[in-house]
């Protein structure tokens, strides 16, 4: 698919639906307001072209923080489009990847073998599934080309275990028997013929070469012609005052820069965690009018076991929050300002926490109405519930995966029904999160 | 920390027969496989949907 098919213009969208719309950046919220403005407001920066550069305030009763993360390359020397490797995490990253694979896949026509290299590019990333579906997907392109033989594709991931996804892996039923997502995942890989590296943080990179250390402390170099490494994730660069003018950025935000929301912050070792540490509300603690929803809020730990290498260093996925969970989340906080508004601040509210809530993954492995194939998973909770799943955290009847190219058309109609829901048409509603 | 070796397991892991290969790619089988799927997710998703569910805040 190419950039026209994934991207559209959002104020018709807004307009449509008689929703002002404001093209700008966030820099700073005032939930106090100042000496000028009584009530709270958000500082931007226009980014449309008619008004761009130009600073402005947008006053609010409720806010909203659903900004996504930023993509923080910089903790990773050489890392990124600036660097010597790859993204997919916008569509124009995707299509300079793509650029570039079809470069390596016509110098592989020459009979020149080339290293691939495709992960994750830090030991605190998320999005493993992602990385995940797009090292398959290289897999079936360099297949379709015919030149798979020259192709040494690698992929090198924070995960302990393949399967992980950051979620601590899954256990699901199938043909009779418990299986696991890191078996399903292993097969996968001996059948495409992919190597991984696993528990590795990715310390630089050099061109041509990922300097990683694994969880047991070895330090290693991964060669590469083509490297595609997702970058970790941290908070947008949003500050925070009081009425005073003071700073209050770290009441409001978490040290990674995610927003503190109704969730356990108290630091708790793996062995203590519980599902009830997750948030229900999404709502700021200090200002319970600001909610913070999808990759926004700080989450209150990791979901997969963290782990420290023996130098001190973090090797952690941190929990996957997109997709599903996030339009759950978003649906949450807007059901919750109805209540608000309607009935005032003493109202109930609604509650989605990601360890009562489940979420459906289909990555992708090679495209093709006929020759597709993905990986089709669900898992129920996101979070694992120890106490109401005692054995494997999940219900094992609502977590499954299957491969198949059934996969693909399902991932394929999942694009077009969030397409057409995202551009608010006719029954847009009626398409789940 | 003495870690598995990702090479040794992924050596070890079960491999596709071709009937499964097959079979994963069949256009018939898959139908069913999507109708099967879908049901599976829907069912997922009004498990995990209770957005209404309140809480006292």
């Amino acid at each position: 698919m190419n950039a026209s098919q994934v991207t559209f213009p959002l104020a018709p969208v807004y307009a449509k639906k008689g929703i002002t719309f404001h093209q700008a950046l966030a820099r700073e919220i005032h939930p106090e307001g100042d000496a000028n403005t009584a009530s709270g407001f958000v500082k931007v920066t226009y980014t449309d072209p008619a008004r761009n550069g130009e600073t402005g305030i947008i006053e609010y009763d409720y806010l909203v923080n659903a900004t996504g993360p930023k993509l923080n390359f910089e903790a990773t020397p050489g890392l990124g489009p600036d660097g010597h490797t790859v993204s997919v995490c916008t569509y124009g990253h995707a299509e300079e990847a793509a650029k570039e694979l079809a470069n390596v896949i016509s110098v592989m026509k020459t009979g020149k073998r080339q290293s691939i290299a495709v992960g994750v590019g830090h030991g605190t990333c998320t999005c493993e599934g992602a990385a995940f579906e797009y090292a398959f997907n290289v897999e079936h392109e360099v297949r379709s080309a015919g030149v798979r033989d020259l192709a040494d594709i690698t992929y090198i991931t924070n995960e302990y275990e393949l399967g992980d996804f950051g979620v601590g892996g899954l256990v699901f039923s199938q043909q009779g028997f418990q299986t696991s997502s890191k078996m399903w995942t292993e097969s996968l890989f001996r059948e495409r013929g992919i190597k991984a590296i696993l528990g590795a943080h990715v310390e630089k990179v050099e061109p041509n070469a990922v300097l990683y250390e694994l969880v047991d402390g070895t330090k290693d170099i991964l060669k590469f012609d083509f490297a595609m490494l997702l970058p970790p994730f941290r908070g947008v660069d949003l500050k925070a005052f009081d009425k005073a003018g003071n700073d209050i950025s770290d009441q409001i935000f978490a040290p990674s820069g995610f927003m503190k929301v109704d969730a356990d912050y108290s630091g708790k070792p793996y062995e203590e965690w519980l599902a009830s540490d997750w948030p229900k509300t999404y709502r700021n603690p200090l200002y319970p009018n600001i909610f913070a929803v999808g990759i926004a809020f700080a989450p209150p730990h990791q979901i997969s076991k963290p782990r420290k290498s023996p130098n001190g260093t973090l090797i952690a996925p941190s929990p996957p929050r997109t997709g599903m969970p996030s339009g759950i989340m978003g649906k949450t906080a807007i059901l919750s300002i109805r209540e608000l508004i309607k009935n005032g601040s003493g109202a109930s509210v609604a509650a989605a926490s990601m360890s009562d809530m489940g979420a459906a993954c289909v990555a992708s492995a090679g495209s093709g109405l006929k020759r597709g194939s993905a990986a089709s998973m669900t898992m129920y909770p996101v979070v694992p519930d120890y106490v109401k799943y005692p054995n494997t955290g999940r219900s094992v009847e609502e977590t499954f995966g299957e491969i198949g190219l059934a996969g693909h058309w399902i991932k394929l109609l999942l694009h077009y029904m969030f397409i057409y829901k995202a551009k608010g048409r006719f029954g847009w509603f009626l398409i789940p999160e | 920390m003495n870690m598995e070796n990702p090479r040794e397991a992924i050596a070890r892991a079960p491999l596709p027969t071709e009937k499964t290969l097959k079979r994963r790619k069949n256009v018939f089988i898959q139908l069913t496989r999507f109708a099967a799927i879908n049901f599976k997710m829907i069912r997922m998703i009004r498990k995990g949907h209770h957005p209404m569910e309140k809480t006292d805040k």
